[in-house]
């Protein structure tokens, strides 16, 4: 089947389109020529659903970025395009247009469109500085963005360091109104599952959201007739499963070794795209590299964007495979390509030949390309992986998580310290021994500590005190959560690890990396837990195959997390299952009716707030290619953002110095 | 009962009708010629006012006081609206009925939903400065043209900001008139100005001559669609163009001498010239005809679909015969709809002539019954609605297969429109006329004339939404009883609750605009959504209140706006006891603090007893400082914030530490000229080492108790990375190294140095054997590998080393092997 049923059913090009017309739509709103301003962080994802020659057609003349008072004069027309939530932001606009008004002679028009929307905080702000009234104000309705046909991200880039170091649950609501959005054009999430703090506070905002959407969604008269019924739950999507990451920090912090993940770790994808020395991608030997695993030399050589995502001829291939077996699949493409070439020379001699060749050249030379750009960032991602450093790193990473004894690696984590790997390297390391045995013994963590001032730096005592707050780097002593056999429903405030890693059988041996057969292949023997607990409801049989091998085990059956309660009593946080029933009966079994009474496949919204990585992301493609295959059903993924370990850890890394 | 084409006129090869409306609908003394009659489009509300221009008969001080008159299509005062509040320069609506009154100082007042005040704003400094002069209006803005010829904008109406166009021509605006956006292929307004001889176009951006030479035209008018433009020479001619001025379409001599008062469109297709008490009515290709069987002053309120024209006694609609209703009705018709109604009559008579009728049409029935159907919708008169829909309806019994929807629905639409076009109403509307303003807005306009029943009723038909109803009838109560607020706030309650979608926060904002605080309050509570009541909670002084609320909404944004108003009223340290019981706000103060308000954060730190963040904020602040002193001493308070406590021992040490740090580095770029601050203590000892202080680089070791391990890393990888390969010799002389030897074998291995790495190899005595050989092999010394190999006789490597070894090291290894057999 080439088009899916399933693969319509939630449809993120829609999304894609709606957000391009909008824009556009606000954009023609302003007559004539005008500059536009926007935030830095949102450049990328702007560029995920309109290209800049599609800007210039609707008179946008030239694009600056918010941040150094560089906003110029030379067109009459100023349009701001920012994210309304932060009050900086805010600010720094309205001394913009304080600025531009007193230096000008021109008298501008100033138009601000807020995404994803205009709050008051803006507002409030705009009529301190006394500009409120000098600009047009209008919104953009901007949540998801899709970046992939089965991938959406409200791009917050921020919305980590904000959920776990700052506790500001600012991109909870964001979730919140962009999953209710979904709502409203699919129908009620059936059935909300979750694990996490967040992801109850999630929940509980949806319904929330939910009981005031009748009252909203009347004070819209636009939109009246269309709601007048309520909500109904909907006929695609079976339910929506929310993954608070603070449930499972070891996975983020764990290096990623699919391509798609290695990419990320060695140049940091953003909005589906790198940024690469053309040497790189010449397939030219690259400069010698210092440091094995610095991520960029610093070499003056030109840099080039390379998009990464499904339009590439081999990246949706490669990127969710490990990256071992990177090698073979890009040598077999390029013997295959070699001899379509060399059939193609053999057989030009005739017209119908050559039109035949001809017709094919483009899609021959774009895969040509894709195959060369492939190779390049493999051999640059080798470099780095055969390096000593990368093994040595890799070996402590993977025996903390196959559950040996933290204190055997003590060791290496200091030689690695010695040897001035990069800092987050070091720090994912031990943060990830602190999440996996619910803190480090306070000695150890004195002297690690440090360790690591000496190092890097003692600006790094808000480094460590960041990473204690957000829970990542913490003492043994403060976590006695799991302990506590009362605790129960309201949520652990630990996990205990041992227990889990063996009731979900975290670690897999004989991972197979080739032929993939469990999600561990994505970390070469480890197995996410999140992805672990997305399986707990959707794949309950073959979960509780791993770990009962004995026969006559009944697998458990019913839906939610119906058989998986002793594990998640286990997982700190709360648990949420609500079911959610519309209002009108009738209505709802109307809508049933009416899209066929035969159950169609359906679709599973799995929600990482706080962000998801590329290794979890292949997982659960593997896990919804596996579930496509027995029943036709379909994962969709959410997340606040694309999250790596480096990034996680480099929300509370201090990036300044002491400087004369 | 007359004839259906009674009311027909022909112009050119198109029928036009006059349909009347409602009659007698003024007070025969008013004298319509005095006054201003702007018509809200929609068939909506008429609003009249005295035109200042004009004298008039005094008729004691009563009637002098200037007002704006609002009366339905049918002459029913809606409300009159009192004015002493400078010279009305021009009144127009909004397709929601909204009412705009601009005085000539450029204040602009809007009227929401016929009954509410007011919201007032004005159209900028210019305009109070040079005066406005007249204004054009479209469904949602409109544009005011000022005694200096510029031109304001203002495009939409919950948000007012006036905009200025591009500056006009100057001379004499002879007439003008504007294509609203949704026409333009720009999508924003375009005025047209006829100046001198011709016509300007006039956006945001730029102005353009369009270089007509036949003006001065003295109106100018465009179609409903946007298409066409109408306009009237000095010499009395109409002419028709396209709206981009490309084509000429028509061309009309009126021959009279007085140019009109007024020309406006009807529909898309026909212009109506207006003088006193004649109109005349111009068709395609210059057709036209003559209506002066008007006894009063006449006004012309144009709509989508045709025009109402206005006199003191009635009020009629002036419309091309629709398509449907002329096939049906004209003189002579043999199309099967007039056919089938022709049926039906004879039915009535019981004629056989019925049957015969059907037969003919038989092959064109379904046709016929649509016509029917349509022409049903077309028509004021109910007993004529009836009988085309008896002839559907009985074509459709003769009919095996027919979908009865249409019939159904135009049955549901007429009964609405009957019910709004009765005279009480006064809601004359077309039926395209509701097709395009909605039912919903339909509801609307009925609850702006306080017709709650009929609103009710009409929704629950049409299976419409109630709950804006029952708030507007809320809001409607809240301001006009004086019934005392319990019982009040009782009878809505009643009335309102357990309704779906019934927003309280409207009415209560509605009681709190009539200084109703209480009653306010009271109805807020009924508000479902928390974050609806926060604005208003603040308004009337409960911040606590608003700020729980706001938090229970989770919407952060909320939370944030009742902070920084909390913070605006309260004295700092009860800011901070407030937030301080309630972790969102404080997380919310903190996090939009760190990069906006650090002393506030300080404070709030000291007050709330956190000392490793008062610390921390201090060591942060010392980074951003410029130099190393201020850098020192802001530490200094760091670390004296966390002294007191044995807590924190740890990280008073390493703020002392960073202290030392400090001041070495200064010491050593004083002594060495070179930058050393900002590194960290390894950085410090890999330079110190790279530029040769070795004494140095000890003395920090020990200083900072840099473990000898670390250290081994660092020099090596410092005298690597420099190359200083003698003293790397001098190292290999070691007995021991407390990294062991395999690290300096494999860093100098890595900078390429075979020979000084080889050194290396025999000290790694805790390796096995193979990965030694492995070591030689690196070095390209085979030979060297054989001798390991033979000195722990291991036959088998040997053998395989020979196969890889080449040269002189084959025969060596070939040696070797021979040794070891000779040594069995």
């Amino acid at each position: 089947m080439a088009a899916h049923p399933a693969a319509k059913a939630i449809n993120t090009q829609e999304i894609t389109d709606k957000a391009r017309r909008d824009l556009l739509q606000l954009l023609e709103a302003v007559r004539g020529k005008k500059n536009l301003v926007l935030e830095r962080s949102l450049a990328g994802t702007i560029g995920l659903f309109v290209k800049f020659s599609t800007l210039q057609e609707y008179g946008v003349d030239k694009v600056f970025f918010l941040e150094n008072h560089n906003v110029d004069s030379s067109q009459r027309n100023v349009i701001f395009l920012l994210r309304g939530d932060n009050a900086k932001t805010v600010r720094t606009v309205a001394e913009q247009i304080k600025l531009v008004r007193s230096e000008s002679k021109i008298d501008h028009e100033f138009s601000i469109i807020w995404i994803p929307r205009r709050t008051r905080v803006s507002d409030m702000v705009l009529e301190e500085h006394g500009v409120l009234g000098e600009a047009t104000i209008s919104e953009l309705a901007l949540y998801f963005v899709p970046l992939e046909q089965d991938l959406m991200s409200l791009e917050l880039e921020s919305s980590f360091s904000d959920l776990y170091l700052r506790k500001e649950p600012t991109s909870v609501f964001a979730s919140a109104t962009a999953l209710m959005r979904l709502q409203k054009q699919y129908g009620l999430f059936p059935r909300i599952l979750g694990k996490g703090d967040n992801a109850k506070r999630l929940a509980d905002l949806l319904q929330r959201m939910r009981s005031e959407e009748d009252v909203n969604a009347s004070s819209d008269p636009s939109k009246t007739y269309l709601t007048s019924f309520g909500l109904t739950p909907s006929s695609v999507v079976e339910n929506l499963i929310i993954i608070d990451r603070e449930v499972d920090f070891p996975t983020v912090l764990a290096t990623q070794l699919t391509y798609q993940g290695l990419i990320d770790e060695n140049f940091g994808i953003s909005n589906n795209q790198i940024e690469v020395d053309t040497s790189v991608l010449g397939g030219a030997p690259a400069p010698p590299q210092q440091q094995s695993g610095t991520a960029q030399p610093p070499t003056a050589a030109t840099k080039r964007k390379v998009p990464l995502d499904s339009s590439d001829k081999l990246y949706p291939s490669l990127r969710d495979a490990n990256f071992a077996t990177i090698g073979p699949t890009l040598n077999q493409t390029a013997r295959r390509l070699q001899s379509d070439q060399q059939n193609i020379k053999q057989q030009d001699q005739s017209i119908a030949d050559l039109r035949s060749f001809v017709s094919k050249l483009p899609s021959y030379q774009a895969e040509q390309a894709s195959l060369k750009t492939h190779t390049g960032l493999a051999e640059e991602i080798l470099k780095v992986t055969r390096s000593e450093v990368f093994s040595a790193m890799l070996e402590v990473q993977q025996n903390l998580l196959a559950g040996s004894d933290p204190s055997t690696v003590h060791e290496n984590i200091e030689e690695l310290i010695a040897r001035d790997v990069p800092l987050k390297t070091v720090l994912r390391l031990l943060c990830l021994e602190s999440c996996l045995s619910n803190g480090i013994r306070s000695r150890d963590l004195e002297s690690f500590k440090r360790q690591i001032l000496q190092a890097y730096g003692f600006q790094h005592i808000l480094t460590l005190a960041d990473l204690e707050k957000i829970g990542l780097l913490v003492p043994r002593e403060s976590h006695r959560g799991y302990l506590n056999p009362i605790a129960g429903a309201a949520g652990q405030t630990a996990t205990d690890w041992n227990a889990v890693r063996k009731s979900l059988n975290l670690w897999i041996d004989d991972v197979q990396e080739t032929d993939p057969n469990d999600t561990a292949y994505v970390f070469s023997g480890y197995a996410p837990l999140s992805v672990r607990l997305v399986q707990c409801i959707l794949q309950k049989s073959y979960l509780s195959g791993l770990v009962n091998t004995r026969p006559g085990s009944t697998p458990p059956t019913g839906g939610g997390w119906k058989g998986f309660e002793d594990t998640l009593t286990r997982i700190r946080g709360a648990t949420v299952d609500v079911t959610q029933k519309g209002h009108d009966a009738d209505a709802s079994h109307a809508r049933k009716t009416l899209r066929g009474s035969k159950e169609g496949p359906k679709v599973s919204v799995v929600f990482f707030l706080g962000g998801v990585t590329y290794a979890e992301i292949a997982a659960l493609r593997f896990v919804s290619g596996q579930l496509e295959k027995s029943s036709g059903r379909r994962i969709v993924i959410g997340t606040t953002h694309v999250i790596s370990g480096n990034r996680a850890v480099g929300a509370a890394v201090e990036k300044r110095k002491f400087v004369e | 009962m007359s004839k259906a084409t009674a009311d027909w006129t022909r112009v050119g090869d198109r029928f036009y009708r006059r349909t009347q409306l409602y009659d007698s609908i003024f007070d025969p003394d008013l004298e319509l010629e005095n006054y201003i009659v702007t018509g809200a489009p929609y068939s909506g509300a008429v609003a009249l006012y005295r035109d200042e221009s004009k004298i008039y008969s005094f008729r004691g001080s009563k009637t002098a006081k200037s007002s704006i008159d609002l009366y339905s299509c049918a002459g029913k005062l809606i409300r009159r609206i009192t004015w002493d509040k400078g010279r009305i320069v021009a009144v127009g609506w909004s397709a929601e009925e909204r009412l705009l009154v601009v005085t000539n100082d450029g204040t602009v007042r809007s009227y929401a939903d016929l009954q509410s005040d007011f919201s007032p704003f004005s159209l900028g400094h210019d305009a109070e400065e040079y005066g406005v002069t007249s204004c054009k209006f479209w469904s949602t803005g409109f544009v005011a043209l000022l005694g200096n010829n510029k031109l304001v904008a203002v495009t939409r109406y919950d948000e007012p900001r006036p905009q200025a166009l591009a500056s006009a021509p100057v001379g004499e605006v002879i007439s003008w008139t504007v294509i609203p956006p949704e026409h333009t292929s720009s999508r924003s307004v375009e005025v047209l100005l006829a100046v001198d001889g011709t016509v300007h176009v006039v956006d945001a951006a730029e102005c353009e001559d369009r270089g007509l030479q036949a003006g001065p035209f003295r109106h100018i008018s465009v179609s409903p669609n946007g298409k066409f433009i109408s306009l009237y020479t000095d010499d009395g001619e109409v002419w028709v163009i396209s709206s981009d001025f490309q084509d000429r379409l028509s061309e009309y001599e009126s021959k009279v001498k007085t140019p009109p008062k007024d020309l406006q469109w009807c529909g898309n297709n026909a212009i109506v010239l207006a003088w006193e008490d004649e109109i005349h009515l111009v068709g395609p290709n210059g057709a036209a005809s003559k209506f002066d069987d008007y006894n009063s002053f006449v006004h012309l309120l144009p709509d989508i679909d045709g025009i109402r024209v206005l006199t003191n006694t009635v009020c009629e609609f002036l419309q091309k015969v629709p398509d449907s209703t002329e096939e049906i009705y004209r003189v002579g018709s043999t199309s099967p709809g007039s056919v089938l109604l022709d049926a039906v009559e004879q039915l009535d008579k019981k004629s056989p002539k019925a049957d015969d009728n059907i037969q003919m049409i038989r092959s064109n029935l379904d046709e016929a019954v649509d016509v029917c159907v349509r022409a049903a919708g077309q028509e004021y008169s109910v007993h004529r609605q009836k009988q085309l829909l008896k002839a559907a309806s009985f074509g459709k019994s003769v009919l095996d297969l027919y979908n009865s929807d249409d019939f159904v629905d135009m049955t549901e639409v007429l009964r609405v429109l009957n019910a709004v076009r009765f005279y009480e109403i006064g809601l004359p509307l077309s039926y395209e006329q509701y097709i395009r303003l909605t039912p919903e807005r339909l509801v609307q306009r009925l609850v702006n004339r306080q017709q709650y029943l009929l609103a009710l009723k009409m929704s629950e038909f049409l299976h419409l939404p109630v709950d804006r109803i029952y708030v507007n009838w809320a809001r409607q109560k809240v301001r006009s009883s004086s019934t005392d607020e319990d019982s009040l706030c009782e009878e809505i309650v009643r009335k309102l609750n357990g309704k779906r979608g019934v927003s309280f926060e409207e009415v209560a904002h509605a009681a709190y605009d009539e200084g109703r605080g209480k009653l306010a309050a009271e109805l807020l509570e009924h508000e479902p959504r928390a974050g609806k009541q926060v604005p208003l909670l603040l308004s009337v002084g409960e911040e606590f209140v608003a700020l729980d609320k706001a938090i229970e909404s989770g919407d952060t944004d909320l939370v944030f706006y009742v902070l920084l108003n909390l913070k605006k009223k309260m004295p700092l340290s009860s800011f901070f006891r407030t937030i301080n019981s309630r972790p969102v706000a404080t997380s919310i103060v903190e996090s939009s603090a760190i990069d906006q308000d650090q002393e506030l954060l300080k404070d709030f730190y000291y007050q709330d007893d956190r000392r490793v963040d008062g610390s921390n904020l201090l060591l942060s602040e010392a980074l951003a400082a410029g130099d190393i002193n201020a850098a020192a001493d802001k530490m200094k308070m760091a670390a004296k914030l966390l002294r007191d406590s044995k807590e924190y021992t740890a990280q008073v040490a390493a703020l002392e530490d960073a202290q030392k740090l400090l001041r070495f580095q200064e010491a050593f770029e004083k002594d060495l000229n070179e930058p050393f601050v900002g590194l960290s203590v390894n950085e410090t000892l890999s330079k110190l080492i790279k530029t040769g202080n070795m004494k140095r680089s000890q003395k920090v070791q020990t200083e900072f108790k840099v473990s000898d391990k670390t250290f081994s890393w660092i020099r090596l990888r410092a005298l690597v990375s420099r190359r200083y390969w003698i003293e790397l010799e001098e190292l290999s002389k070691g007995k021991k190294s407390a990294i062991g030897w395999e690290p300096y074998f494999n860093e100098i291995l890595g900078a390429g140095n075979t020979k000084l790495a080889s050194l290396f190899i025999p000290k790694c005595t805790h390796l096995a054997m193979a990965e030694r050989i492995e070591m030689w092999l690196k070095c390209g010394l085979a030979n060297k590998a054989g001798e390991e190999a033979l000195k722990a006789k291991d036959r088998n490597a040997l053998e395989e080393l020979r196969t890889k070894a080449t040269g002189s090291a084959q025969l060596d290894i070939d040696r070797m092997i021979a040794q070891l057999q000779k040594g069995r």
